[in-house]
């Protein structure tokens, strides 16, 4: 057996190298090789990378997904302060805007009022002037009546009016003091 | 241990019929495990699918050791196979040993150095093809020969002739020693009657389980050189 170790000589060869195993055994090795290759290491491999690429793939898109939930809740926080914001900037504006109002209707009453409250003096001092007025006719009609009776003596009734004219305007004057 | 064997000659060439039957077997035990484990592969691996990538990621691995990722892919296959069919080889005779009119039809092929040597060769072929693929026959022949010094060119080229006689011949020695071993104690066993056979029991076993692990190392040492010769040829020496 251990003959076939003397490679160099010829008379080896003649013995019997089994120069044919060796191609034998390199043409089952390789059938086998692509057997396996078909059979089992390429649906093999093909899986693994597969799995690798998934694997990755996954761990990709669930830092993407991470990163959107994120990004979501960012905006939701921000438009919730903003609506808080806005709520009560539209408290405060209708505040203000009622303030307004209400001060609005409370000067235009007052001045409502004030108005009434003029002419209404207006009014009573008109009438008291005419009533004055009148007054001041009817009293110096009875009293050149009275005057023309009592004295009985013909008077001209234009003198005696101017003359109790001015005596009652001293006595206006005197009421009004 | 000039054993008798049964050979034919085929357009001059010489085969042993015992020796094609082992090899033959160890294919198809290679084989038939290799389809066995790869049934229903699924994105999510279970059982089987489990072993064979265990498998698959044990010998790649191995290759990753001196390879770089691209190169190691293409040779993943080969280490792979190579592994395989060498471990089962190197058990096969630790189990089946046929033997007829004392002829051994079935038994470890790699106890045969034609067996080792034709896969030591190829090994060395591959990655031999694997530096002239990668540099041009002139850079391959530079990196491999004339680096790093252009007197060692005698040396490298010897180099090239010992690492291809001691990859096969070292595979090929510890298998055939395990079961020369082994057929001693099995002579021993039936040379005395039954008191020897009671005392070979153990024998057979421990050495068996020896064998055992002598085989897969065996299997793990090739492969591993394997790997190493391709990156030297495919890897620019400084």
């Amino acid at each position: 057996m251990f003959s076939h170790l003397l490679f160099g000589s010829p008379f080896v060869l003649t013995e019997g190298l089994y120069t044919g195993n060796l191609l034998f055994t390199a043409f089952c090795f390789i059938i086998l090789m692509g057997l396996i290759k078909h059979f089992a290491w390429g649906p093999l491999s093909e899986m693994m990378d597969k799995r690798a690429n998934k694997i990755a793939n996954d761990i990709n898109s669930a830092e993407k997904s991470r990163q959107e939930a994120e990004k979501l809740a960012a905006q939701r926080e921000e438009a919730l302060s903003k609506s808080q914001d806005d709520a009560s900037a539209i408290v405060n504006r209708a505040k203000d805007t009622a303030k307004q109002q209400g001060e609005q209707i409370v000067n235009s009453a007052r001045t409502d009022a004030q108005s009434i409250k003029n002419s209404a003096q207006k009014e009573i001092e008109q009438e008291r002037k005419d009533a004055l007025a009148n007054t001041k006719d009817d009293v110096a009609n009875l009293s050149i009546e009275i005057a023309s009776k009592i004295i009985q003596k013909e008077l001209k009734a234009d003198d005696q009016k101017a003359l109790i004219d001015s005596y009652i305007e001293g006595l206006g004057k005197q009421n009004a003091r | 241990m000039n054993d008798p064997v049964s050979t034919f000659k085929l357009f001059g060439l010489t085969f042993n019929v015992g020796n094609m039957i082992s090899v033959f077997v160890t294919s198809v035990v290679v084989f038939l495990l290799m389809f066995f484990l790869s049934r229903k592969l699924r994105l999510v691996p279970t059982g089987k699918q489990n072993a064979l990538e265990m498998m698959a990621d044990f010998t790649n691995n191995i290759v990753k050791g001196s390879l770089d990722k691209d190169t190691s892919r293409a040779f993943s296959l080969y280490a792979f196979v190579l592994f395989f069919f060498i471990l089962i080889s190197n058990q096969l005779g630790l189990f089946i040993q046929l033997t007829y009119n004392d002829v051994s039809y079935v038994k470890s092929p790699t106890a045969d150095p034609i067996v080792t040597m034709t896969l030591a060769l190829m090994t060395l072929m591959l990655a031999h093809f694997a530096g002239v693929s990668k540099f041009g026959f002139k850079g391959y022949f530079s990196n491999t020969y004339l680096k790093p010094f252009k007197v060692w060119l005698p040396l490298s080229i010897f180099e090239e002739f010992t690492n291809f006689l001691t990859l096969g011949l070292r595979l090929f020695g510890n298998i055939f020693a395990g079961e020369m071993l082994l057929s001693v104690i099995m002579n021993f066993a039936f040379s005395h009657g039954p008191i020897t056979m009671v005392i070979a029991v153990p024998l057979t076993l421990i050495w068996q389980g020896f064998s055992v692990f002598l085989g897969s190392i065996q299997a793990f040492v090739f492969v591993t050189l394997t790997s190493v010769y391709i990156s030297q040829k495919i890897e620019v020496e400084e």
